[in-house]
């Protein structure tokens, strides 16, 4: 807290005679004074404070104390103590003492302030006072009045009737220092809750309806203030104040003063960082001058502007205050104005009289009076150079410029400073200027490439465009004139419009000379002079390599023993067709040896170089070729390799159309990679280890023009992989893609050989047996062999044998037929099933059955005959077995045999179970057993002596099988006993 | 009784100026339903927080929980859509050129508390609209029947005493600044809705007469000169 001392009190001036007077009577007051006091202590002091008076200035969150001290004398004087008590909430609560000593005079009203760290709104003050004659110069114990009464100062009860106030209000302090805020409630609400920019904060209790927040070391936050609110817990009452953080003002720096022109000094200075708040609680800066006491505000915060005094005044003696409602800062500055001048920049730049190589600039400048010279200063930019030079100019100043370029564009400046007393420079003034254009000084650097078309001479010119000191100015054309040598022809004249950089000439005659000049808009330049000759020069010198370097292509060459007027070496990039850029350079006659550098060059890329000697004739003739890389690089691609001749042991690998010329460094050769799984190298190969560890066997091809290679000594029928790499001196291609194949079989091609003939024979045979299958069947297989027209037939009425005929069918009786009932097992049960055993009939007498030859039977093959086929060979004759014999012997003719069987068969369809029947015809040879096979009787069976047995080619289904076979079915149920019958 | 006496002469008298200053204003555009769309866009424009009142409560630091809520628009500083919709037309466009210009005096006040040249920048822009947009009211009023008609402004309930006494206290006022901004822009938006309404119905007005094209078949509803009441203000369109 601080106490301020306000000067409202102004002293009166008193005459000398008048004072010493009043000084006399003080001091007898005075001891009359101590020695009352020391009479009687109990007496009051007779110049108590009186009257006091308490206003609160809540702006300031002062209390303000106004009193009067009665009894004094008129014109009387005192140096009196007052001792000011402040208490807070309650008079015993006294938070502030102090003594406040000033001189008292008669009948004068006397003030002291106090400024409450506390917001006054927030708590009742009480204050008193009492007061002491200041006898610091005399010994012993100070006197003191009694105490005034105690005078209260309550703002609260002013405040309003809202339910919370909040203070203090719009408080404005420096970043750093310390507030303390309070609320006051008068809902007598307790949960009141107060917040700093939105953080709560946490105070205490001052009274029931006061809560004090202390904040230390305030932040600035932002321009527009700190929000602090408060709100109950219940309601809509938000109350809150804005606490104005304003940073430390700092001292301006760099503060300096300078004039142009005599009229106005121009004050300049860093103001440092903002105070960062709203523009009417920012700082202000004021001027003062102290030699005329003359003080300026400034409009703006880093600079002002102070008029000059018409009189002459030279000397100035600045004081500069930064101020604002916190703190005051300044700084001062002295100096002579005539040492502070700033010219004010130079204007009127013009350049006259400007020609190819020369021109004159001329400027004006403000005046700072009569007596006063300029320094100019003028720099001239142009082709890459600066120049300077020093002026002294008193109104107007003038610069002749020479040894200029042609056509070309120069910047000039000037700036001026005071000659006598050099201060600044002012600004640079700048203007731009080109030179005029001149006629072209250099020949156009030219080559040509000749070839013969149809016997015709062919040249085609380069050249280079002439730089921009050469060409002083911009080229409009070339001209180029070809005259004959042998003067058959007439010259001929072109003329190429710029920027063309070559042209191709079909020249009527081979030799001749041809003259190529360079023309802008004010003349020609010199010619530059090509020979062709109708020698083609020797085209037949070596090619050698070279090897480039960082720097280029070093070169060299023999000197030549005629005399040359110089020499030409050109070079562009592998492959020459279709033409390349062409480039070239010319050398001295004197030199056999140079770098060829450009940027062009290229890593990787093959250029070709040709030297020429030029004669004094101008006629080229070619003196060496070179051929080399700027760096070589390890080839990115492998060849395209073809596989031919595959065989169990080799294959041929060709890559024929791999360029050897046109890669990226010199082909040495290659290497042929083989991967195999017997991982054997023979001879010729070495053992080899790839980056992903493979082993394999390498190849090693010397010769870059040999592009096919014979992988022998392979295995047949297995897997090999093989690479063909090309390597160089900086490396080999990439092991990337191998290719594969397996060697074949070793015998498949000879079996081959053999199966393929084979197989055309065969097929050759096929294909004729089925054109001729009809003769052949004839010839071999006959359908149906007819006897009448067999050839035993011939053969037997060639004999006359009338014994040997061919039986006919009626004259044959069937032994027996044997009936088969096929049954269907689902639908029978066995004992059904045995029922119906296959039955025999036998057609002959059976007292003893095949014990003895009975009569011939002949028994036709109906199988033969379709007709009866149909009639006979499905039809089931079921018969039982003791038929009578009498029923038997009707059949013994074939008519009543069919008709029996006719009539059985009809006559046994209901006595038939579901199932197949058949009706097979057993054979006369067979004879007939019992039990199962087994049972085989140990005799063959005598066959019938006079029977005949006709040819029986046709066997129904399921009788193919022959009859001795046991798994047969069929054709075993002849051998089946009676009643006993498998299926 | 002083503020009732400025809100009854102030008004007329700016309506009566702005009729008066037509040719400064420059030339109107003579379709209507084309003007009526500028204004809806206008509104729309307008009636966004972001041209306004975001700026204003970050620049003011108000946007801090158990602050912002507070900074609600106060009942009585602007009228409601409903009591908009009551008006005739003529009637609408007289409140809402006098409302703005009310708008444009308290936003030269709280001009003083903004510090950052950016969020001048965005006050002044925002002025500019209003502006424009008063423009466009005058020119839209003149194609009205009975445009010469000199009335006082309507009575259209709490928005005629839209500017509360600015309080010496700085988070007072700038609690009040952003609340009025906060109605503004609401107002706005409501302003934008009866538009809208007008451009739905074109051939519909609520109080006057017809007497040209666009007004035909108008019908005026009076509406009570005692109707001052405040009516409860709705929230930010959302």
């Amino acid at each position: 807290m601080t106490s301020v001392l306000l000067p409202l009190c102004e002293r009166n001036p008193e005459p000398m005679a008048l004072f010493s007077v009043s000084q006399t009577a003080f001091l007898l007051a005075f001891l009359s004074l101590r020695t009352y006091q020391s009479e009687g202590l109990s007496e009051p002091l007779p110049w108590a404070p009186e009257s006091l008076k308490v206003s609160v200035n809540t702006t300031c969150q002062c209390l303000h104390l106004q009193w009067t001290v009665h009894n004094l004398a008129h014109h009387q004087e005192f140096r009196m103590v007052f001792q000011i008590e402040i208490s807070r909430i309650k008079t015993s609560n006294v938070i502030w003492v102090e003594n406040y000593t000033t001189t008292v005079k008669w009948n004068q009203v006397l003030h002291w302030s106090w400024e409450s760290k506390l917001p006054l709104e927030c708590a009742k003050h009480f204050i008193r006072m009492r007061s002491a004659v200041d006898a610091a110069k005399t010994p012993g114990p100070r006197v003191w009045s009694s105490w005034s009464s105690w005078e209260e100062a309550d703002v609260q009860n002013s405040l309003g009737q809202d339910p919370l106030f909040i203070f203090p209000k719009d408080k404005l302090v420096e970043e750093g220092s310390n507030v303390t805020i309070c609320y006051v409630s008068k809902s007598h609400q307790n949960n009141i809750s107060c917040y700093l920019e939105g953080v709560r904060m946490q105070g205490e209790q001052l009274d029931p309806n006061v809560s004090v927040f202390n904040l230390n070391h305030v932040a600035f936050i932002r321009e527009t203030g700190t929000n602090i609110y408060c709100k109950p817990g219940q309601g809509d009452g938000i109350k809150g104040t804005v606490l104005f953080v304003s940073k430390v003002l700092q001292e301006p720096k760099d503060f300096s003063c300078e004039t142009q022109d005599f009229m106005t000094l121009n004050c300049t200075w860093d103001p440092g960082s903002d105070t960062g708040l709203l523009k009417q609680l920012s700082q202000s800066y004021t001027l003062f001058e102290s030699f005329s006491g003359k003080k300026t505000l400034c409009k703006h915060k880093s600079w002002c502007l102070w008029q000059v005094a018409p009189e002459s005044q030279d000397m100035y003696n600045f004081t500069l205050m930064a101020e604002n409602y916190l703190r005051k800062r300044s700084v001062h500055l002295l100096f002579n104005l005539t040492h502070r001048v700033h010219p004010m920049a130079p204007f009127s730049v013009l350049f006259k009289n400007v020609s190819a190589t020369s021109a004159t600039m001329t400027w004006k400048v403000h005046s700072i009076g009569k007596y006063y010279t300029l320094l100019c200063q003028v720099e001239l930019y142009g082709e890459g150079k600066v120049t300077q030079h020093n002026i002294s100019v008193k109104v107007d100043g003038a610069r002749l410029f020479s040894g200029l370029e042609p056509d070309t564009e120069y910047l000039a400046q000037v700036r001026c400073a005071n000659g006598d007393h050099f201060w600044k420079w002012s600004e640079w003034t700048h203007q731009n200027f080109t030179t005029a254009e001149a006629a072209p000084s250099e020949a156009p650097d030219v080559w040509r490439n000749v070839k013969t078309v149809q016997g015709r001479c062919v040249v085609t010119l380069f050249w280079k465009p002439l730089s921009k000191p050469q060409a002083h100015g911009k080229i409009l054309f070339y001209n180029i004139v070809i005259e004959y040598l042998d003067r058959t022809s007439v010259s001929e004249v072109l003329s190429i419009p710029a920027p063309a950089s070559g042209t191709e000439l079909p020249l009527n005659q081979c030799s001749s000379q041809i003259r190529i000049t360079a023309s802008n808009s004010v003349g020609t330049s010199p010619a530059s002079v090509l020979v062709v000759s109708r020698e083609p020069g020797n085209e037949e010198v070596e090619e050698e390599r070279v090897k480039g370097t960082e720097d280029g292509f070093p070169l060299s060459w023999n000197p030549q023993p005629r005399h040359v007027t110089g020499y030409l070496v050109e070079w562009c990039e592998q492959p020459r067709d279709p033409p390349c850029d062409l480039q070239w350079k010319n050398l001295g006659p004197n030199v056999t040896s140079t770098v060829v550098s450009s940027d062009a060059f290229r890593p990787g890329v093959r250029y070709n170089f040709r030297i020429y000697g030029i004669s004094t004739e101008r006629v080229p003739y070619l003196l060496a070729r070179k051929t080399g890389y700027s760096q070589e690089l390890a080839p990115s691609d492998n060849p395209q390799v073809v596989m031919t001749n595959l065989t169990s042991h080799s294959f041929t690998l060709s890559w024929k159309n791999y360029s050897t010329e046109s890669q990226t460094s010199f082909i040495q050769g290659y290497h042929v990679y083989l991967k195999s799984k017997a991982g054997r190298c023979h001879s010729g190969s070495e053992k080899a280890v790839l980056s992903d560890d493979v082993v394999c066997c390498k190849y090693k091809i010397d010769n870059p023009e040999q592009k096919t290679f014979v992988v022998e000594n392979l295995q047949p029928e297995s897997f090999y992989e093989f690479l063909v790499t090309p390597y160089t001196s900086v490396g080999e291609g990439p092991h990337d893609a191998f290719a594969k194949v397996t060697t074949p079989d070793e015998y498949s091609p000879t079996l081959i050989r053999i199966l393929l003939p084979t197989v055309f024979c065969i097929l050759l045979i096929m294909i004729t047996c089925y054109l001729k299958s009809q003769w052949m069947k004839e010839k071999c297989y006959p359908d149906i062999p007819d006897p009448y027209k067999s050839s035993v037939l011939s053969l037997i009425k060639s004999k006359e044998n009338p014994h040997l005929t061919i039986m006919n069918i009626k004259d044959c009786v069937p032994d027996s037929i044997e009936v088969l009932n096929k049954q269907e097992g689902t639908r029978k049960s066995l004992t059904e099933t045995e029922s119906t055993k296959p039955t025999y009939l036998y057609l002959l007498p059976t007292e003893k059955r095949y014990s003895s030859p009975g009569p011939c039977i002949c028994f036709e093959n109906f199988t033969y005959n379709q007709a009866a086929s149909d009639s006979a060979s499905c039809g089931h004759v079921p018969v039982p077995p003791k038929a009578p014999p009498s029923q038997l012997g009707l059949l013994t003719s074939p008519e009543n045999l069919l008709k029996a069987l006719e009539k059985n068969y009809m006559n046994s369809l209901g006595e038939i179970p579901a199932g197949e029947t058949s009706l097979n015809y057993v054979s006369q040879l067979a004879s007939p057993m019992s039990g199962d096979m087994s049972n085989l009787p140990t005799n063959p069976p005598e066959p019938a002596l006079c029977s005949e047995y006709k040819m029986q080619m046709a066997i129904p289904l399921g009788l193919a099988s022959p009859p001795s076979s046991g798994s047969s079915s069929l054709s075993s149920i002849t051998l089946l006993d009676e009643g006993e019958h498998y299926h | 009784m002083r503020a009732q006496l400025m809100w009854r002469t102030l008004p007329s008298l700016v309506l009566g100026l702005l009729f008066l200053s037509t040719p400064v204003m420059g030339s109107c555009l003579d379709k209507d339903q084309e003007l009526l769309r500028q204004l809806q866009k206008q509104a729309d424009i307008m009636q966004r927080t972001s041209m306004l009142l975001n700026p204003y409560i970050q620049s003011q630091g108000l946007d801090k929980d158990g602050l912002k809520e507070h900074c609600r628009e106060r009942p009585g500083t602007f009228p409601s859509k409903e009591a908009l919709q009551r008006l005739s037309r003529q009637e609408l466009l007289r409140a809402l050129n006098t409302m703005l210009d009310h708008v444009l005096h308290r936003l030269m006040a709280l001009q003083q508390d903004i510090p950052k040249a950016q969020d001048l920048e965005t006050v002044n822009r925002a002025k500019q609209n209003i502006r424009g947009f008063k423009n466009n009211i005058h020119c839209m009023a003149q194609l009205l029947p009975g445009s010469s008609e000199r009335t006082e402004p309507p009575p259209i309930g709490p928005g005629t005493s839209p500017s509360p006494t600015p309080t010496p206290d700085t988070f007072q006022r700038r609690l009040e600044g952003c609340r009025f901004l906060h109605g503004y822009h609401r107002f706005m938006h409501s302003v934008g809705q009866v538009f809208r309404e007008w451009a739905e119905s074109p051939s519909r007005s609520r109080r006057h007469s017809p007497r040209r094209g666009l007004w035909k078949g108008a019908r005026r509803v009076p509406l009570s000169r005692g109707n001052k009441r405040l009516l409860p203000r709705g929230q930010l369109p959302r």
